[in-house]
């Protein structure tokens, strides 16, 4: 007689081909077996029948919404600005943390030389590149040796015309776009907690800031000559 | 700008299969979302626990399976002390947002709650989700024996309860 794990190995095809035929002839002499298979199969089907209705249902929002959330915390200005429909002096705070946090996530454990100038300030609800980073988005080039803490990703245009560029600076990874003469920032990503620049390093570009970047940039990134024509016409 | 599927994606690409077991395992369909967002959240936070060349669904089925327990357990030593918990069934015509109203979905996860928690997750994974035995005892860190014969029970037992 076949053992109960047996039998139910046999039926989710858990069993080698020669212990399978084993098990397919004794229950094909066995009607009581016949039967218990018959009625779990229908038990099975019913049971995936019911489930799949759940997978193949539209997602909820909140689902989908999460699951584009990283771990990163999502500095998305443009996103901000959008949500932000209360009065003046109710959103004024959101902006003053948010350039903390801009603030905090580029200087602490930089080499920042004066600690004091914050690479970031705002002004009129907007966030701009500051001291150090604003040198670096106006000075350096991709791929180039340079001083800077702030590493140069991808230069291009945006849909407006205006020049944009990626950044990284250790575990910090933004998105710079020329307003004028300065450098407003449309994105900052940190690192969770625990993760240096070495895992960034190893995961290429932070994927909010690549889709941050593939949802602004017009047209193709820079080549080495195009980035550094740009420089020469100050970005504009 | 091409570029090779994210982690993100991918791990949105089994939102519907995680939602899946999730509804397997959960009391109604509102716990069952809450679970399935609470693993994506780990999954996003832990993902640099993940090793790549892995498989990225076991990986998050697990975390979806460590988070029901901690939740039923918490949930367990605070119903010791508070209202008698409700019975399964009341709570499972709950319908949830956008799943067809089914009687049967309702039913089947009412009779999958009776199950003792250690053969509803069997069940869930091996007769609802697909997964091999083998795979299974690897999720759940069981041997393959202890899998095999809670699958029996829990299956045996399910039949009592939906009938065939």
């Amino acid at each position: 007689m076949v053992s109960d794990e047996t039998f139910f190995a046999w039926l989710d095809g858990e069993l080698s081909p020669d212990e399978a035929a084993r098990v397919e002839s004794e229950v094909a002499a066995n009607a009581e077996l016949k039967q218990l298979a018959e009625q779990h199969r229908a038990m099975q089907a019913r049971l995936k029948g019911a489930f799949d209705a759940v997978a193949e249902a539209p997602l909820p929002e909140s689902l989908v919404t999460a699951a584009r959330k990283s771990e990163h915390q999502v500095i998305d200005f443009a996103a901000a600005k959008r949500a932000r429909h209360g009065p003046w002096p109710r959103s004024l705070p959101q902006w003053a943390a948010m350039a903390a946090t801009l603030a905090a996530g580029i200087v602490v454990g930089t080499q920042v030389p004066i600690p004091s100038h914050a690479p970031v300030q705002v002004e009129g609800g907007h966030v701009y590149a500051a001291a150090a980073l604003s040198q670096a988005l106006d000075d350096e080039l991709a791929g180039a040796p340079s001083k800077s803490p702030v590493r140069i990703g991808l230069t291009f245009r945006d849909q407006a015309g205006e020049i944009c560029r990626s950044f990284t600076q250790q575990a910090t990874s933004g998105l710079a776009c020329r307003s004028g003469d300065r450098w407003q920032l449309r994105g900052l990503f940190g690192a969770p907690e625990g993760q240096g620049g070495d895992y960034r390093m190893a995961a290429g570009m932070d994927p909010n800031l690549a889709a941050l970047v593939d949802s602004t940039m017009a047209g193709e990134p820079f080549d080495a000559a195009q980035e550094k024509a740009a420089r020469k016409k100050e970005w504009r | 700008m091409d570029r090779p599927l994210s982690f993100e994606d991918e791990l949105a690409g089994l939102l519907p299969r995680l939602r899946r077991f999730a509804h397997a395992l959960s009391r109604n369909p509102s716990d069952a979302d809450d679970l399935t967002q609470m693993t994506i959240e780990r999954a996003l936070r832990s993902r640099a626990q993940w090793q790549q060349g892995t498989r990225l669904d076991s990986w998050a089925y697990k975390i979806m399976r460590n988070l029901w327990i901690d939740t039923a357990r918490s949930r367990s030593r605070k119903e010791k002390f508070e209202a008698p918990a409700e019975e399964a069934e009341s709570l499972g015509d709950e319908s949830a947002a956008g799943i067809e109203a089914s009687v049967d979905l309702n039913r089947i996860m009412a009779a999958m709650q009776r199950l003792p928690e250690e053969q509803r997750e069997v069940v869930a994974l091996i007769l609802i989700e697909g997964f091999g035995y083998r795979e299974a005892s690897e999720m759940l860190g069981l041997p393959i024996g202890t899998v095999s014969s809670r699958l029996v029970r829990g299956r045996t037992a399910l039949l009592q309860l939906v009938g065939a």
